[in-house]
């Protein structure tokens, strides 16, 4: 498949589609596997990691009519590419960055994607705009069953479904919502949220999964336990309990905005256009941090002439990798960023 | 990827220019990222959890055992990387293991969720997974009955009993 070709749209995660996507930017499910008879990557010799690589491939392309796949030999494909698909949450940084025989199957609306020889030998993840947990399970849930038919998957009755890590062992599921909580940063009480999150056994990241900060205000919330629990009862208190706790306390956050200080979130959002339409220069963090208070005046409709879908295209667009496949050359260092800035400007041109 | 600095998984990317205007790539993990002064300890990560329990559960005087007949795994190289080598592991180290496992999953010890459909053979491969599983634990027990760690047998008594009971 022509990866050139994705950048065009916003894929899945970042349509703007979903139920509550204003907030909650997308639903995500990450199921891990591993085949039995092989050890896990850590100790497969190369010719193992071929033959899994290989095994895993046939069987993902025997589905690819009824699933609609195409595969990326991740090994072999050009960086910029191996970046995009990063970008695009479509692969982990991990897996753009590793290294030996290893490979993706990806749907073209961009709605899932299944890793070969990540950190485990198989990584099937659905993403969806919005809350739709339960859409996402149901379709990851599928799709293991399919492929349980063709491969038997290291499973043992005391621990579930066994993974290299024992932080993933017993469902392997992985849940997380990537939400935009810029309200509840600016007002402060993000660190309330942060310490009931981990009395609830849950993970905070930043945009692209573990080790990344949460930068622009984005925080992708996940399950940290994968054992005791089935999958109904973990996605059960992401959609009953986590999501809409958290959706509330940011429309809070918002209302004592707009109702207290009207003058500070003004301001924000006003020295948030003022440079995005202005600045000559801009490096990936800021355009972060500024996009994030142009997109909380969007969703308040305090800043008129643009909607959400476009605000989302430009996070997506203004990253490293899409860059430099739309100006179809390598830039680094203030070419990139004035490369951002220009696009930028392009985008958001002050109304006369 | 490995980290530039020492020899675990790489998390941290960046592209720097040195003095000469040159562009160098730096992999780092979150450790030196935070040592080097590139960032901010803001959370602590999974892997990081994960080693300091270990780090917890190995005081007991469990490195010395003995590296995983199957994969090569020693306890210390898990230690190094949180990663297991081949799912015998579960097994083999299943002692060092229980306590990890606890802490991680917030006190759980068994799966409850999906399990495989149970065609032929992953109904075999549960049953061979099973037996020797009951067939590991009933050496364990006949060691702890020698070394009359009688709190160990009972547990592992329990264990097997609750493994032989005729799958629902």
């Amino acid at each position: 498949m022509d990866i050139s070709d994705m950048i065009e749209g916003n894929g899945e995660w970042l349509a703007g589609s979903g139920p509550r996507s204003d907030i909650v930017i997308s639903s995500r499910v990450r199921l891990a596997r591993n085949v039995a008879g092989y050890p896990f990557m850590s100790k497969a010799n190369r010719a193992q990691r071929n033959d899994l690589h290989q095994k895993c491939r046939d069987k993902l392309l025997e589905l690819s009519g009824e699933w609609n796949l195409s595969y990326v030999d991740i090994d072999k494909a050009d960086e910029v590419d191996r970046q995009i698909l990063v970008e695009r949450h479509l692969i982990s940084k991990q897996h753009a960055c590793g290294e030996g025989s290893r490979g993706a199957a990806l749907s073209p609306d961009e709605g899932l994607s299944v890793m070969i020889n990540e950190e485990d030998h198989l990584r099937l993840q659905v993403l969806r705009s919005g809350v739709q947990l339960k859409e996402c399970w149901r379709v990851a849930d599928a799709l293991d069953t399919s492929l349980q038919q063709r491969l038997d998957f290291s499973y043992s009755p005391k621990f579930g479904y066994l993974t290299a890590c024992p932080t993933n062992v017993g469902t392997g599921m992985r849940v997380s919502v990537m939400m935009h909580l810029p309200a509840l940063k600016i007002t402060g009480d993000i660190e309330k949220i942060f310490r009931a999150a981990k009395d609830m056994h849950l993970a905070i990241r930043g945009l692209f999964g573990e080790g990344t900060e949460a930068v622009g205000d984005f925080y992708q919330i996940s399950n940290q336990t994968t054992l005791g629990r089935s999958e109904d009862e973990i996605l059960s208190e992401f959609n009953d309990e986590i999501i809409p706790r958290l959706v509330t306390a940011e429309l809070n956050a918002r209302t004592i905005l707009e109702q207290e200080r009207p003058l500070t979130l003004d301001d924000r959002i006003g020295r948030a256009i003022g440079i995005l339409q202005n600045a000559r220069l801009l490096s990936t963090e800021e355009t972060l941090f500024f996009l994030s208070h142009l997109r909380l005046g969007v969703a308040m409709k305090r800043v008129a002439g643009l909607d959400i879908h476009t605000v989302n295209l430009l996070f997506l667009k203004t990253q490293p990798a899409h860059l430099q496949r739309m100006l179809g050359k390598a830039v680094e260092g203030d070419m990139r960023k004035a490369a951002r800035a220009e696009f930028i400007r392009q985008n958001l041109k002050p109304k006369k | 990827m490995k980290c530039d600095r020492c020899n675990k998984a790489a998390t941290i990317h960046l592209t720097e220019k040195n003095k000469n205007g040159d562009i160098a790539a730096l992999h780092l993990c979150e450790n030196c990222a935070v040592e080097a002064g590139y960032m901010q300890k803001t959370h602590i990560s999974v892997t990081d959890m994960l080693t300091n329990l270990i780090e917890g559960q190995s005081k007991a005087a469990q490195s010395d055992v003995q590296a995983c007949p199957e994969c090569g795994l020693s306890w210390r190289e898990f230690k190094d990387t949180g990663l297991l080598g081949c799912p015998g592991d579960y097994d083999h180290f299943s002692q060092q293991l229980r306590g990890v496992i606890e802490s991680a999953q917030n006190g759980a010890t068994h799966h409850t969720g999906k399990a495989p459909a149970q065609n032929e053979s992953s109904a075999a491969n549960s049953i061979r997974l099973r037996e020797s599983r009951i067939a590991k634990l009933r050496q364990q027990l006949a060691k702890a009955v020698e070394k009359e760690s009688y709190e160990e047998a009972a547990r592992l008594r329990d264990e097997i009993a609750t493994l032989e009971k005729p799958a629902r």
